[in-house]
């Protein structure tokens, strides 16, 4: 075996077999998918059923439309439903019994509509808790019925009639690609730019940090010398990244095979997560697109471990590498600082700068190909502008590694790292 | 006798100093090879220049017969020990063994039976499968022992070998070195330490400020700096004998040393002269011997304390 497949061979093999490795595969896509839906959770949740009393002190019985509204049957089983409880007498001799039920758990809270809630539009309620969105929206539109029923009728109109006028139009959305029209909500589209963008994101920082912190075990375990009597420097970073990288799409391929099992089960998952039946249909990727990202995946994983092997390499320490990691971090982040703007406007000058920009590329590219056509000549171009600089940073990180590796002490200044560039 | 290393005239220079200056010596195969001097002589750049890590800037080697930068492939043959060593900590023994026997040229299952027979021989035969954390430092110095010289190298080059080995790990170091030259192989290892190296060393090159102060064979080095003062021990003290010792004579005076006398004998003196006069003593003779100078002692001779120089703060070699 040549010492290049030893090299790789030992970095895939220790990094597959790890704790780290295991907890980071079931992890990630949890982390992804957590950060996306866990404020859609926490807005909907809180169903179930609720006890409410309701005091209404309007002369144009406000309080019937109201209890009427609640009262509606709701199409989402998870939708919290109320029991209303009227109250005869006047909020002033009912409010100290109201507030000890509710104290009491009897109640879970009472709605005041104040005699000029017509006219003033505002009314109280108070619960033991009031966080919880879908309950507040529920008693807003309630509420909202009810009055504005009463201002219609005073007004000589008739409340049916005008919502039948009013009612909201729904826009239903459909991707076109090169392939024919696609089903793909404005959600679905954006979930996948979202996850191809963090994911190359997430995944082009924990591998290149992976190789940061497999040169740097080997300068400070003193190890690296014993290697280069064997290895020459250029195929121990080559065989560190190739060996890291592997490990990376050995990881994509376990989450590939996962997702496209779940995407058998569509309705399961999108069930569970609450998402539109239709927000995983975006995922069928367009085989010419999916080739695209491999591709941006895997010249930005070369660009950016080239970077994280010459930084290992010209640091002594950890927390020495973190400090300066800034540098390595900055143009990764650059895309997701301006992913909204990315995905809304692919096309867009911004978009179209970035993409073109080795660093920032890959994940600016991801959002925009997910978002929609991107010409081709326009991912070309931007590939290949990658490819000549993932030689150019591979040229001057090897140079900086081969010197790097053997030095022990004091991080080098600019200047000698100016030497080590010269001499190697 | 071939040579299994030649150095020509090597030199090494960094910014500001000069590391290794005009250097040439050579080992020849079969032979235990010292190389000498105080810490910053420079043993380190020439064994780095001999396994092609750092590029010398003149001078040829010639390394079992090939030069180590054109043909890298003789570099395989060569069991390596640096002065700066250590091994991956969470990697299991056996594969950390196993690995760097494979960077060797060695095919898995090889190094895996070798390396299994040489933790078995060492005494760590149940620690294969445990992490290389679990071992303690002494045990850690065996594995790496192991990983110079499992690929059976034609030649071993030991930088410093015994720095931070404990007198169990010096004897386990001893019994290695010694057996490979049994087995025909070339061992050269760097010390500071002299007494070390006089007592493994066939051979010894002394540098200082790297240059070269002497080489050679150990017993003709010696042989050649030893001056003519003789020592004298006697098996009891008697009266006779404490006047003939402590009053002059043609040849020179004798000096109280230690348990017995020594006499620095002049040009004319004749040390057959010194043991006739000796036999006519009433006290018996328990030692009459030529007194050899250490390699220390060679050493101050020849540099002088002013060699013994602070070792310079390690920075980039380049």
């Amino acid at each position: 075996m040549s010492s290049l497949l030893v090299v790789i061979r030992r970095e895939f093999v220790e990094r597959v077999r790890s704790r780290s490795f295991v907890i980071s595969t079931l992890l990630m896509p949890l982390l992804i998918v957590g950060t996306y839906a866990v404020p859609a959770l926490v807005g909907s949740g809180g169903g179930g059923s609720r006890r409410i009393a309701l005091v209404d002190e309007t002369q144009q019985r406000v309080g019937d439309a109201v209890a009427a509204a609640l009262a509606v049957p709701r199409t989402d089983p998870e939708a919290p439903t109320y029991v209303v409880e009227r109250v005869a007498v006047p909020f002033a001799q009912a409010h100290a019994d109201l507030t000890r039920r509710v104290q009491d758990e009897k109640l879970d809270g009472y709605l005041v509509l104040p005699a000029d809630v017509v006219r003033t539009g505002e009314v109280t309620y108070r619960a033991r808790s009031v966080s919880n969105f879908a309950v507040l929206s529920d008693l807003r539109r309630a509420a909202s019925q009810g009055v504005q029923s009463v201002r219609l009728r005073e007004a000589g109109l008739d409340a049916s009639r005008v919502a039948a006028l009013t009612a909201p139009v729904s826009v239903k959305t459909a991707r076109i690609t090169k392939t024919g029209e696609e089903g793909g909500s404005a959600q679905s589209t954006f979930l996948m730019a979202y996850i191809s963008a963090f994911l190359m994101y997430f995944m082009l920082i924990f591998y290149g940090m992976n190789v940061m912190r497999s040169v740097l075990e080997e300068k400070t375990n003193r190890i690296s010398e014993v290697l280069v009597s064997s290895v020459r420097a250029g195929p121990l970073m080559m065989g560190k990244i190739l060996g890291v990288g592997s490990v990376a799409f050995f990881q994509i391929a376990i989450w590939a095979v996962t997702v496209t099992v779940l995407a058998a089960k569509t309705s399961l998952v999108t069930r569970r997560f609450h998402l539109p039946p239709d927000a995983l249909s975006a995922l069928k990727l367009d085989p010419g697109v999916g080739l695209a990202m491999v591709a941006f995946f895997f010249l930005g994983f070369f660009l950016y471990a080239a970077l994280y092997a010459a930084l290992g390499a010209a640091m002594s320490s950890e927390q020495e590498a973190q400090q300066f990691q800034m540098f390595v971090l900055l143009p990764l982040m650059a895309p997701m600082f301006v992913f909204v703007r990315l995905a809304s406007e692919p096309m867009g000058t911004m978009a179209t700068v970035m993409g073109m920009i080795p660093f920032t590329a890959p994940m600016t590219n991801a959002v925009r190909m997910s978002a929609g056509p991107v010409p081709a000549m326009q991912i070309v171009m931007s590939l290949l502008t990658m490819l000549v600089s993932v030689f150019a940073v591979a040229w001057i990180a090897g140079k900086i590694y081969r010197v790097g590796i053997l030095s022990t002490g004091k991080k080098p200044t600019l200047g000698e790292l100016v030497r080590w560039l010269r001499a190697a | 006798m071939s040579n299994a290393l030649l150095l020509e005239g090597v030199s090494k220079r960094y910014a500001g100093h000069v590391a290794v200056d005009d250097l040439s010596l050579a080992v020849p195969s079969g032979s235990i090879y010292g190389i000498l001097g105080p810490n910053g002589a420079g043993k380190s750049s020439t064994l780095r220049m001999v396994m092609n890590i750092i590029i010398r800037d003149a001078g040829r080697i010639t390394l079992l017969g090939a030069d180590p930068e054109r043909d890298r492939g003789v570099l395989r043959r060569v069991g390596y020990l640096p002065e700066e060593r250590g091994l991956y900590r969470k990697m299991r023994v056996l594969d950390v063994i196993v690995f760097f026997a494979q960077l060797k040229g060695l095919d898995a299952r090889t190094a895996r039976t070798e390396g299994t027979a040489w933790l078995e021989r060492m005494g760590l035969g149940a620690w294969g499968r445990a992490k290389v954390e679990a071992l303690s430092k002494g045990m850690q110095q065996k594995v790496q022992f192991i990983t110079t010289v499992i690929h059976r190298p034609d030649l071993l080059i030991l930088d410093e070998p015994a720095s931070g080995l404990d007198p169990v790990n010096q004897e386990v170091l001893r019994d290695t070195i010694l057996s490979a030259r049994d087995q025909g192989r070339t061992v050269l290892f760097s010390t500071h330490n002299m007494m070390q190296a006089e007592e493994l060393c066939e051979h010894v090159c002394i540098i200082a400020s790297g240059r070269k102060v002497l080489d050679g064979r150990l017993r003709d080095i010696r042989r050649e700096y030893r001056g003519n003062r003789w020592r004298v021990e006697l098996e009891e003290r008697t009266e006779q004998a404490e006047r003939f010792l402590s009053s002059p004579h043609g040849f020179g005076a004798f000096e109280p040393a230690g348990d017995g006398w020594e006499v620095e004998l002049d040009d004319a003196g004749d040390p057959q002269q010194v043991m006739s006069a000796l036999a006519g003593l009433d006290a018996r003779v328990s030692r009459y011997q030529r007194v050899e100078p250490s390699l220390h002692q060679i050493f101050v001779q020849r540099v002088g304390d002013a060699a013994t120089a602070e070792r310079r703060p390690e920075v980039a070699h380049v």
